[in-house]
């Protein structure tokens, strides 16, 4: 598996500063019309550094690739393959990425508790071990609220309190 | 001098520094024991709470944070043979087999004393060695900070992780991201959002990249808890058991103190290089790894001693050694301090509080570990899918508290991802966030030297400082290709063996 994933770090690497480098350093870095003394531009320095990343990205791949050879005796593995044995990790590893959008959307709309109480309850889910549910469902629900009244006491954060439950709530002012 | 030391000690013995310090210990003891959760988690998610607390009282915090969880790692070592951190990976050795005969509050009790023998010996080569380097470095100009940082970034790269590519891939991204935001001629670089403009916060990434991918490894990968720990069992350490390991414990302290001073190498190696030096002039050399005290003595003595010691190239030089004195320096730039040379000039009442402090601290460390080593040995039990899924939400809690900023958050979540997708494709994070740390200075060094020279590059070659540390650089990247090639031909002529 290593020299496969050598292989993939170092294209990954490639792919990604070639992407910054001939991308978005272009549209992203704009270079000022006029520069004080001899200042070098602003895009010299991201510039110098995405060369040097994508150097050692394909000298990654490089040296990866003596390695796959020697290894290719014994057991190498198509990305494909890598991915159809390892389905439920990357299922579960999606989950984690969805749960976190979801979380940073539904924050400033039904508020910063909810959001959390919502968010802890889906990570216990997550972790698959459910031997101990009792303090799970203590937890989630006891947990952020004491963290809210800590940080509202003490640091006087304010807190989203989500758009969704302010129109409920002047909706109901309202009606009364 | 006397007088400011003398000032720096009222200041320091005050009851809100002593609680950060107290809290420090035993919170980083506590974590510490936990497996799984590191010093640098310790210092990362400690780091919101100093944004509220005075710079002092901040620093002292996160130091004794970073000293109770190296103390705390050898808690799970010994009694559940899983190391609370990777710096006490080499009191498994002696420590578990102790715990197995029924001795392991004895080697508890060694591991501690040990390990505030180290402390109180790193924390005087602090005192006694920063401010010698930090005068030195006043002779210093920006091409010369700027081959230092070279070279500093070099070092942590090629040790944090098995291949010097993927450190400087690391190291590269971390610069990369750094640039994110407004730069010193007021260009927007990478303002893909209107949040971005004012750039990526540092205490967002710090714990984003340290915190969560624990989290995200434990949901994707799902291992079993298995966390029995031994009994305390046989408690007392005797003054013939002391004696035994006295040799043991003042080498480690120093190989912990000159180790640690490097940048990049850190209380790990120290620990696995005081063990070895332990066993090769030992008269029971060959029963370590049996259950023997000197090795706990000796590893511990280490890993302690390097504690200090890496504040030194922060404080002298602005030059953090490891991740941990990383974060410490987004801490003393929170509160508008800059580690370096110039700090011994502006604030040198804050450097003098600081050291007492530090000293303090191994006393509070002593007490914390005599009163309630009993305690912290169910705390290495905590079971990780309840403890994990709490920690996400504290962080952020505490991100958002920072600035109330839901930005914050998104960044916190990303860069979870991110290192976890680091963790996976075996690139270090070390060097990624001492570069993202760096990056801004390292940045303004290179542009003020070229715009000195009128973009001559040949400025960086000037003065026998930049050339010592250019010809280091060389040398060091030089030694680690030729490590590399021989672990390659060793590996390529065992498969030709074994074929």
């Amino acid at each position: 598996m290593t020299p496969n994933r050598d292989f993939y770090t170092g294209l990954i690497a490639t792919a990604f500063f070639a992407f910054v480098l001939f991308v978005l350093i272009p549209i992203y870095v704009k270079v000022p019309s006029f520069i004080p003394g001899f200042a070098p531009p602003p895009d010299m320095w991201p510039r110098v550094i995405t060369v040097v990343g994508l150097v050692m990205g394909i000298l990654a791949i490089l040296f990866a690739i003596p390695k796959m050879r020697a290894a290719a005796n014994d057991r190498v593995m198509s990305i494909g393959a890598t991915m159809h044995r390892n389905r439920k990790l990357i299922v579960r590893f999606a989950g984690v990425l969805l749960g976190f959008a979801t979380f940073t959307y539904a924050m400033p709309e039904i508020g910063f508790v909810p959001a959390t109480i919502l968010l802890l309850a889906y990570l216990f889910l997550m972790t698959g071990n459910y031997s101990r549910k009792i303090w799970m469902i203590g937890l989630t629900i006891v947990f952020p609220i004491l963290l809210y009244l800590v940080f509202t006491e003490v640091t006087h954060t304010p807190f989203p309190e989500g758009h969704l439950f302010s129109a409920l709530a002047a909706d109901f002012v309202t009606l009364i | 001098m006397w007088n400011e030391l003398l000032y720096a000690f009222e200041a320091v013995a005050t009851l809100p520094n002593f609680i950060a310090m107290a809290a420090g210990i035993w919170g980083g003891v506590i974590i510490g024991a936990i497996p799984g959760m590191t010093g640098t988690m310790a210092v990362t998610l400690a780091l919101p709470f100093t944004f509220y607390l005075p710079p002092v009282t901040s620093i002292l915090l996160l130091v004794a944070l970073y000293k109770g969880s190296t103390y705390g790692g050898s808690i799970s070592a010994i009694l559940i043979k899983t190391p609370g951190t990777a710096s006490a990976a080499c009191t498994v050795l002696d420590g578990y087999p102790l715990a197995q005969q029924g001795k392991g509050g004895k080697a508890l009790n060694m591991a501690l004393v040990s390990s505030c023998i180290g402390d109180f010996i790193s924390n005087i080569s602090l005192f006694f060695l920063a401010m010698p380097l930090a005068m030195f470095a006043l002779r210093v100009g920006p091409p010369e900070y700027f081959m230092l940082m070279a070279f500093s970034l070099t070092i942590v790269a090629s040790i944090s992780g098995r291949s010097l590519v993927l450190g400087i891939i690391s190291a590269c991204l971390g610069l990369l991201l750094a640039t994110v935001g407004e730069d010193i001629y007021g260009s927007f670089r990478f303002a893909v959002t209107e949040d971005m403009k004012s750039g990526l916060g540092v205490v967002p990434v710090l714990i984003g990249l340290f915190a969560l991918p624990e989290l995200i490894k434990m949901i994707v990968f799902r291992p079993e808890d298995n966390n029995a720990a031994m009994k305390l069992g046989d408690n007392r350490l005797t003054m013939a058991e002391f004696r035994g390991s006295v040799k043991s414990i003042l080498r480690g302290s120093v190989i912990g103190v000159i180790l640690g001073a490097i940048p990049g190498i850190g209380p790990s190696t120290a620990a696995f290089f005081s063990y070895s030096e332990a066993r090769r002039t030992s008269k029971n050399g060959d029963k370590f790894g049996e259950g023997e005290l000197e090795g706990v003595a000796a590893s511990e003595s280490a890993n302690n001693g390097c504690c200090g010691a890496t504040m030194i190239p922060l404080l002298a030089l602005g030059v953090p050694g490891d991740v941990i004195t990383g974060v410490m320096l987004g801490a003393f730039m929170i509160h508008g301090l800059t580690p370096g040379p110039l700090l011994f000039q502006n604030n040198i009442g804050e450097v003098y509080s600081l050291f007492i402090g530090i000293l303090f601290s191994s006393v509070f460390l002593f007490v914390a570990g005599k009163l309630t080593a009993g305690a912290f040995a169910k705390i290495s039990r905590i079971p990780q899918t309840l403890l994990l899924p709490c920690i996400l939400v504290l962080c952020v809690f505490g991100i958002y508290s920072i600035g109330a900023s839901p930005f914050d958050v998104s960044v916190l979540l990303v860069m979870g991802i991110v290192g976890f997708v680091m963790m996976i494709l075996n690139i270090p994070a070390a060097p990624f966030l001492i570069a993202f740390i760096l990056g801004p200075m390292f940045e303004d060094n290179m542009r003020r030297s070229l715009a000195i020279s009128r973009g001559d590059l040949g400025v960086f070659f000037h003065s026998w400082i930049s050339w010592a540390f250019f010809a280091l650089t060389v040398l060091f990247i030089a030694l680690t290709i030729r490590r590399e090639w021989q672990k390659w031909r060793e590996k390529s002529r065992n498969t030709a063996q074994s074929a």
